[in-house]
């Protein structure tokens, strides 16, 4: 795991300064994430849920979020990420399409949950519109490009 | 005691996963209910790592990105018009770097003319970073406590009002925009002098909440900061209306709000110094303060 501290300065860079241009409708991929999805893959439960309060809590201080907000799903989605990936086929694009898909609007879901108990309700409609869906779309195409590079390296060095 | 270490060993996945969880929930209530200093300690350390490498990637990424253009284009070139083609470039690259000088000019004499209107003091800011997430919309500033950012203190841009700061350290502060989805200032509507509270709203633009319902307020009415709450002073241009909505049963009525700033594209903004402010309704939801 020696790349797991670069990894995440790379993800501080990236999400704060580089992904500005890239945004659409004023919307990033959630790098942070896939970050913990790629530790997870790797790690026993108990250390991806410790890898992903990390990354969450230096995701809650480059943010207005209430410091814990990410940290709570991020240790949550590393522990199930952990747990489900010795059952999963993730190795299929479609199938990591639909688990990026669903992990990263389950995340946002929490996300939702949490804000409306500590800081009201906020409307329903454009957090779905303006946050979650296109959050989702975006990281996941983005997650599974960055999980597909194996595969794709390995066709194009076949192919060479 | 050896019972005690086997149940420990056995459940340990469940034990790390409540822990961590449990860990988060008490630092958002912490922060939510009473923002303790080691919420702010934890906020301001992590930020402190991590801000020098925000400012120097913001800093090196416009010559990297030149250089880079330049050595893509030099590896295209044909031989024989070499000599020119590098000519071309080189007065092309001075004149990109004359044009983003005058563009930079013209954006600092309107931030200059804005000061000299204006008998408060100011500190301009280059904007370094934005929000880690799509739930907030903040942005990281290069001046910190150092050159005498304090917390609450508002942040301007030609058009108008940008935001408050929220957070300082040192080298760097973090200012919440007015679109972001707990801010809150006091509106005025200058037309017709009605007041409102202009929020952040999750999709584009702002809200006016808390209308009177019989109020006269039309599409394109300009918003102006109304001064109550005391960390805005009153005046400062917000936006304008954009849409009226009337609900029917509804004790106020509400508008979106088109900023008069362009919050996505800001590279520079003035923080308003000098000026006593306090805490109000226009602190938002109360955390962080």
């Amino acid at each position: 795991m020696s790349w797991f501290l670069p990894g995440l300065l790379l993800c501080v860079i990236a999400q704060a300064v580089l992904l500005g241009p890239l945004s659409l409708m004023e919307i990033r991929p959630d790098l942070f994430l896939l970050l913990v999805i790629l530790v997870s893959r790797r790690s026993s439960p108990e250390a991806a849920t410790i890898l992903g309060f990390l990354i969450g809590l230096c995701q809650d201080a480059l943010s207005g979020a209430p410091l814990g907000l990410h940290a709570f799903t991020d240790s949550l989605m590393g522990f199930v990420v952990a747990r489900l990936s010795r059952h999963l086929y993730t190795d299929k694009p479609f199938a990591l399409l639909w688990f990026l898909l669903g992990g990263s609007a389950a995340a946002s879901g929490i996300r939702l949950a949490l804000l409306t108990f500590f800081l009201g309700p906020p409307p329903l409609l454009p957090a779905l519109l303006w946050v979650i869906i296109p959050e989702a779309l975006y990281t996941a195409a983005v997650g599974l490009l960055i999980l597909s590079l194996p595969q794709i390296r390995a066709a194009l060095t076949r192919t060479v | 005691m050896t019972a005690l270490l086997r149940m420990l060993g056995r459940y340990r996945r469940a034990i790390v996963l409540a822990s961590a969880l449990l860990l988060s929930f008490l630092l958002m209530t912490l922060q939510v209910r009473h923002d303790t200093a080691v919420v702010t300690f934890t906020r301001q350390a992590l930020l402190l790592v991590v801000s020098p490498f925000i400012k120097i990637t913001a800093a090196t990424i416009h010559g990297v990105t030149s250089t880079w253009q330049d050595y893509v284009d030099l590896r295209t070139l044909r031989e024989e018009n070499k000599r020119l083609q590098l000519e071309v470039s080189t007065l092309k690259r001075r004149l990109d770097q004359l044009q983003e000088q005058a563009l930079e000019t013209q954006r600092l004499q309107r931030l200059l003319a804005m000061r000299d209107s204006s008998q408060a003091e100011f500190l301009t800011a280059r904007v370094v970073g934005k929000d880690a997430t799509n739930w907030f919309k903040t942005i990281l500033l290069d001046r910190g406590s150092m050159e005498g950012v304090r917390r609450n203190q508002p942040a301007l841009a030609p058009n108008g009002l940008v935001g408050r700061v929220v957070e300082v350290t040192p080298a760097s502060a973090r200012v919440q925009l007015l679109t972001d989805p707990v801010s809150a200032v006091g509106g005025l509507i200058q037309r017709t002098r009605v007041t409102g509270i202009v929020s952040g709203n999750l999709g584009a633009g702002a809200r006016v909440r808390y209308l009177p319902l019989m109020a006269d307020v039309a599409v394109g009415d300009e918003v102006v900061t109304s001064g109550m709450g005391g960390l805005f002073p009153k005046g400062i241009p917000i936006g304008r209306i954009a849409t009226v909505e009337r609900k029917s049963g509804a004790l106020f009525q509400e508008a979106t709000l088109t900023p008069g700033v362009d919050l996505s594209r800001l590279e520079e903004v003035l923080i308003l110094k000098g000026l006593e402010v306090r805490e109000g309704f226009e602190s938002g939801t109360g955390r962080r303060q």
